[in-house]
């Protein structure tokens, strides 16, 4: 960096993304905190360990693969032409954004002085992958072995959310030039993966013991700390500012981007390099956080868990497109998304007995699959894309948005990469006898040793007198 | 190991090397031992993990017996 200008240009996008790892590593302290106060006294601390262990499972995964996934699949491979190559391969040729530069061997994945982007803008995926994890965490809690969990969390945070990332959220995604797919702020790559997965993991895994009745009827268990569990989703919506300032690119030229002669014009961007605000999404933001809660209020019957839950939900919906939505659009396309995944939530309870704990299928998946859905009627026509515009299937331009598309962008978020390798993976595990804790230890409680040592610690101690 | 030994000299050379992390050229080495850690967590975790349930089912206890063993401290 040898102008002035383009240091400040440098140095500011590299600490606009460290300030969002920052403020995303407060999704992870609210899911710890929602999780131990949803589990049951006997299960807390393994509860928490649990989770806390996928932050260096995926990490530690992310950086030996996960990120270069992320930058050679995002033409399927053989889907869709690279706009940079041309090429329906796999990008890992010398191309400017080629997967090559972030095998974990390259010198670009450690301190290197000629870039300053690559480390936080992969930190910043990191804590999107961690997310992805930690959501299908609270669905399984009280009865699946850390083991199985780590597995699990790998194939998320590592491997499936970073190929939907590369096809629906890379700015050179084959979703994106066939079918015109458009998820601003995750909807889809983020959350409708991650409740699809966890739906399959749940699917295998089986409901907790006690949790319904020899004649079917499902029971309430929990949340055992209603206050921790206030805290942790406060502190979800807290990282969820940042997850909404790391999705954008703070400040681009996009005159000589798109090939305009002459043209220069700075602005922030999505993460398909379309012009967006800064301003405008946080509007957006709390317009869809507020429809959240007033629909959850209404339909939970103000049942706090609920309530708070319908918040991160309604978010979740409209976040697709929120980088364009009126905030007013965002506050109903909220509000609808939270009467279906509550709904929806409690059907499929009854039907399928499915045993999610804290909701995270229904906040999460179905949230996230309606608002990609409604996203392709409210933004239908919108260019998916600044780069060119041309039809669907084509596949060599970039379609427009539209609501087939988006139908099945969806379809692939949730079921493809979510609920099917969710199925599977369980599947593989509950063979291997690894996936469920012994009905015994489900019982007796999974922390019951921890409690027995520190009841005769307690003993010895105030028996002593010395 | 030390990739830099000088700042003045390292800055002002007609290409400034990036890479200034000690042992660069070793990374595959790195990696490598990377791996190994990796995937001996889940090894010896998996097998203390199963060793501990295997003990703990064997003695059967029932839903509450947890609530005697917690403390006041």
């Amino acid at each position: 960096m040898t102008d002035q200008l383009g240091a400040l240009t440098t140095i500011f996008t590299e600490f606009y993304y460290w300030i969002t790892v920052v403020l995303m590593f407060l999704i992870h302290v609210g899911f710890c905190m929602y999780e131990v106060g949803a589990s049951r006294y006997k299960h807390h601390q393994h509860t928490l360990m649990k989770n806390t262990m996928l932050i260096p499972l995926v990490t530690v995964t992310w950086f030996l693969f996960g990120w270069w996934i992320y930058w050679a699949f995002p033409t399927g491979p053989g889907l869709a032409p690279s706009i940079m190559n041309e090429s329906a391969a796999l990008i890992t040729d010398d191309s400017l954004f080629s997967a090559k530069w972030y095998v974990p061997t390259s010198d670009l994945m450690a301190v290197n002085l000629g870039d300053h982007i690559s480390g936080v803008f992969w930190a910043a995926f990191l804590l999107f992958s961690w997310t992805a994890a930690s959501i299908v965490s609270g669905a399984v809690i009280e009865r699946i072995t850390t083991f199985a969990f780590g597995i699990l969390a790998i194939a998320i945070g590592s491997v499936f959310w970073s190929i939907d990332a590369a096809w629906g959220w890379h700015f050179d995604g084959w979703m994106l030039k066939l079918l015109g797919y458009h998820d601003a702020y995750a909807s889809g790559v983020i959350h409708a993966i991650a409740g699809g997965f966890a739906l399959g993991i749940l699917i295998v895994l089986g409901p907790r013991i006690g949790k319904f009745s020899s004649s079917g009827e499902p029971r309430n268990i929990g949340p055992r700390n209603p206050w921790l569990v206030t805290i942790g989703l406060f502190l979800i919506y807290t990282g969820f500012w940042g997850f909404y300032a790391a999705c954008n690119i703070p400040i681009f030229d996009l005159g000589p981007e798109y090939g305009m002669e002459g043209v220069t014009y700075f602005t922030a961007t999505n993460i398909y390099v379309t012009p967006t605000t800064l301003g405008g999404i946080t509007m957006n933001f709390l317009m869809s956080l507020s429809g959240g809660l007033l629909a959850g209020y209404v339909v939970a019957k103000g049942d706090p868990f609920w309530t708070y839950s319908s918040g991160l939900a309604g978010i979740i919906c409209a976040s697709a497109g929120n980088d364009l939505y009126h905030p007013i659009q965002a506050l109903i396309i909220a509000m609808i998304g939270v009467v279906i995944a509550y709904n929806l939530h409690y059907w499929v309870e009854r039907k399928f007995k499915i045993d999610d704990a804290v909701g995270a299928v229904a906040v999460h998946g179905y949230a996230g699959v309606a608002g990609l859905i409604i996203c392709g009627f409210v933004l239908n026509g919108y260019p998916s894309s600044g780069y060119s515009v041309g039809s669907m299937w084509v596949g060599t331009d970039y379609a427009p948005i539209n609501p087939l598309g988006m139908f099945i962008g969806a379809i692939i978020m949730f079921v493809v990469l979510g609920l099917i390798p969710g199925w599977i993976i369980a599947k593989i595990l509950h063979g291997m006898g690894k996936l469920r804790i012994p009905r015994e230890v489900e019982i007796a409680g999974l922390d019951y040793n921890i409690l027995e040592a520190a009841r005769n610690d307690e003993k010895a101690v105030s028996s002593s007198t010395r | 190991m030390a990739t830099v030994t000088n700042w003045i000299d390292h800055l002002s050379a007609a290409e400034v090397q990036g890479a200034i992390y000690p042992g660069v050229g070793t990374e595959g080495m790195l990696v490598i031992a990377l791996l190994v850690i990796w995937i001996g967590w889940h090894v010896i975790t998996a097998t203390s993990e199963q060793s501990e349930q295997d003990k703990l089912a064997r003695k059967r206890h029932g839903a509450n017996d947890h609530k005697s063993n917690i403390t006041d401290w």
